[in-house]
């Protein structure tokens, strides 16, 4: 009896661990966040009572907002996809067998091993109009004779940030797209060759179907990673000039610490949280029930 | 028996985990965890002494800024020192970086667990939460006494002062000797000289920036402080009202935004900031800038050997020259305290203001003194400290004492960026004034 009911409660207790961990450190604070955003918060941090949707409605009605509610659609769509289809090429090259494969597939972990604020203070010196490398190297190679200001407009300082972006995220796609393809038998290619299949064929009937299920691992998880991304563009731009390459966190961050709005920060964090939660939803049950047909 | 083991295990782990981050009844915050916190081995042994039941112990929590490498070794020597001078007061400083400040002190805020002193640059968001004590109850009246009055003046909000300098420092127009002197231009005290100097240094050299400007989100409060102040604007008016968008103010931002466009400045205003301009007048790639008085020690330190001279900040429409000021403050949280800890507290300035050791205090990173006799005896040690004393001592300073200073800041910083876009200045300037008066 007794063993029985142990049987019963022990898959419970071997996840309360984790139930409490996440309870701790991530359920609480969205819970203090959430609560944030309806209060009315002084400068000082302290909330003063409840304030309803003000907080969301101040937000809303800046025009600040509505440029870097576009710009995190921006950097998201684009360094998710450039670097979903840039990280699978790459793993199909990586899964042939050639000399040297393993360094490569070593070089490949560089990016992602590294520091985002090292990564992305890198690129800045990198394309630094004044001290850049890239300047320094093309004026020593005598393709340029004067230093070309790789940034002269916001719009091309957020498309290195998003170059950056899809730099830093590349290995990760790579290595979850690795592992499903190391998964496929490789009879399922000998029966198409057999059959008179051609490489395209090959990749699209029986490649792409097998590692959808590490593809939707990866991108839902990019997702997420790129959305609330902070270090690169903080490094770089800081968000500036007026907000035209600021994402929502970078913008939060400044409404919370340089501003001390604390309350329509958390309505920024939250409306944020509910994109993602949305959209993370959203490809994943669609992906998945495609999956499942 | 294995399984039961494992159990056991993770189970501790969380326990653990949720013990380390629960703390926070002792002043320690979990979130300045990281920072160096500086206290005695004498002070360990007067804490020890407390837990005893001795009950003649006062502790004294202060957080303080970090302004430079030396800062958290200063404070080191400091509790060291004060330990010994005064072993019934334990006193725990810690030093938290400008990146971290506000987010510890903020959140300790609100978890009712405020210091009991804090160094850092604003004070009236505290102020205005009713967090803090007068100044007058926390610091004696012989110490008080030292302050320049200019200086206290910035932390005056309804006649009570709520906070006291502990230093300062101010900002002047440095510029390359040589370079100047190559591209046979005198010095420009006005906008019209300084126009005139940038054309003739680009037409002298044009890979070098005749001027350096810093309109970034770190700084660009100041650039617009040093262009309104020196053509008669300002962030107030005479009755300490906003006058964001007043004309003087317009045309002074419309000039610098108009250095920019005529290609005399740096490349990328919005994101070159204050130390990558003076990087790169210590190469000699700027000719001229506006700048702190650490900027000597800053080219000596980055092994810079450039010939370089001081002059006052160029003016406009026969405006006197006006520096701008930046001051750090102290002050004390009211924490409900008993007299003995009061009385501590006011031991605690009383051994920091001490004219030699203060005058450590403020040399340490290079700044200048926020009291008279710290003044004087600094000017004595250093001729070149002198004039920057004098500077310092009659300078505009930022109106930190008004609660909406944060926006302002911000605000006039982004109009200044939406100008380098192309914006209309005195549009942006309208809306910001229309938003602070809100």
């Amino acid at each position: 009896m007794k063993n029985k009911f142990f049987r019963k409660i022990e898959p419970y207790i071997w996840i309360l661990p984790s139930i409490i961990l996440m309870a701790v450190f991530i359920l609480i604070p969205i819970i203090f966040v959430f609560r944030m955003s309806l209060s009315d918060v002084s400068k000082a941090g302290i909330i003063k009572g409840f304030s309803g949707f003000a907080n969301f409605t101040k937000v809303l009605n800046s025009s600040a907002f509505k440029l870097v509610l576009k710009n995190t659609i921006v950097w998201t769509v684009a360094v998710v996809c450039l670097s979903t289809i840039l990280g699978f090429m790459l793993a199909l090259i990586l899964n042939n067998e050639f000399r040297g494969r393993k360094i490569a597939r070593a070089i490949m972990v560089f990016p992602w091993a590294t520091t985002l604020v090292i990564q992305a203070s890198a690129w800045k010196f990198i394309i630094d109009t004044d001290y850049g490398t890239l300047n320094t190297l093309l004026l020593r190679l005598g393709i340029i004779e004067q230093s070309v200001n790789w940034t002269p407009t916001p719009e091309a300082y957020f498309t290195w940030e998003i170059a950056c972006g899809i730099f830093v995220t590349i290995p990760f796609v790579t290595f979850c797209v690795l592992s499903g393809l190391q998964s496929i038998d490789s009879t399922y290619y000998e029966a198409a060759t057999v059959d008179g299949a051609n490489y395209w064929q090959k990749l699209f009937q029986i490649t792409l179907p097998l590692v959808k299920s590490s593809l939707t691992v990866s991108t839902v998880l990019n997702i997420i990673y790129v959305f609330n991304s902070f270090p690169i563009i903080w490094t770089i731009t800081k968000g500036d000039p007026a907000n035209h390459t600021d994402t929502l966190v970078t913008y939060l961050y400044k409404l919370a610490f340089y501003n001390g709005k604390q309350g329509q920060a958390a309505a920024v964090s939250v409306i944020g949280f509910m994109i993602l939660l949305v959209c993370s939803s959203v490809y994943m049950i669609y992906t998945l029930r495609k999956g499942d047909d | 028996m294995r399984k039961f083991a494992a159990l056991f295990l993770s189970l501790t782990l969380v326990c653990g985990l949720a013990a380390c981050g629960g703390g926070g009844d002792n002043g320690e915050s979990s979130d300045g965890g990281s920072a160096p916190e500086v206290q005695s081995d004498e002070a360990d042994e007067a804490d020890t002494a407390d837990e005893g039941g001795s009950g003649e112990g006062v502790a004294i929590n202060v957080i303080a800024a970090q302004y430079g490498q030396n800062t958290t070794k200063w404070w080191d020597d400091f509790v060291k020192d004060f330990t010994a001078e005064y072993p019934d007061i334990d006193l725990k400083v810690e030093v938290e970086s400008w990146n971290d400040i506000y987010t510890v002190v903020n959140t300790r805020i609100s978890n009712n667990d405020a210091p009991d002193i804090l160094n850092i640059d604003v004070f009236a968001n505290y102020q205005a939460d009713d967090l803090l004590l007068p100044a007058e109850e926390f610091v004696s009246k012989e110490t008080y006494d030292k302050m320049y009055p200019a200086f206290l003046e910035q932390s005056d909000v309804d006649g009570t002062i709520w906070a006291i300098p502990d230093l300062a420092s101010a900002r002047a127009l440095y510029y390359n000797a040589d370079i100047l002197k190559a591209a046979n231009v005198e010095v420009p005290t006005t906008w019209d000289e300084l126009t005139e100097a940038c054309k003739a240094i680009k037409a002298y050299d044009s890979k070098i920036y005749p001027w350096g400007v810093d309109m970034t989100t770190d700084e660009g409060q100041a650039a617009f402080a040093y262009y309104t102040w020196n053509n008669g604007g300002g962030f107030v008016d005479d009755d300490n009202n906003w006058a964001l968008n007043s004309a003087e103010n317009v045309e002074a931002i419309e000039y610098a935004i108009s250095l920019v466009n005529d290609g005399y400045t740096n490349s990328d205003p919005a994101n070159d900031t204050r130390y990558d301009l003076q990087d790169m007048f210590g190469a000699g790639q700027v000719a001229m800038m506006i700048g702190p008085n650490s900027i000597p020690t800053y080219i000596a330190d980055g092994g810079y050997s450039i010939n370089y001279e001081v002059a006052p900040i160029p003016t406009n429409g026969g405006n006197d020259s006006v520096s701008a000021g930046v001051m750090d403050r102290f002050m004390c949280f009211d924490n409900g305290y008993s007299d003995a800890e009061i009385e501590a507290i006011k031991t605690f300035f009383d051994f920091f203001y001490e004219d030699e050791r203060y005058s450590e205090w403020v040399l340490m990173e290079g700044f200048l003194p926020a009291t008279s006799t710290g003044g004087e005896i600094l000017a004595e040690a250093d001729e070149s400290m002198a004039s920057w004393v004098d500077i310092v001592g009659s300078c505009n300073f930022y109106p930190t004492a008004k609660t909406e200073w944060d926006d302002v800041k911000q605000g006039v910083i982004n109009v200044e960026q939406q100008a380098l876009l192309g914006g209309n200045v005195q549009e942006l300037l309208d809306e910001l004034q229309a938003e602070i008066a809100e």
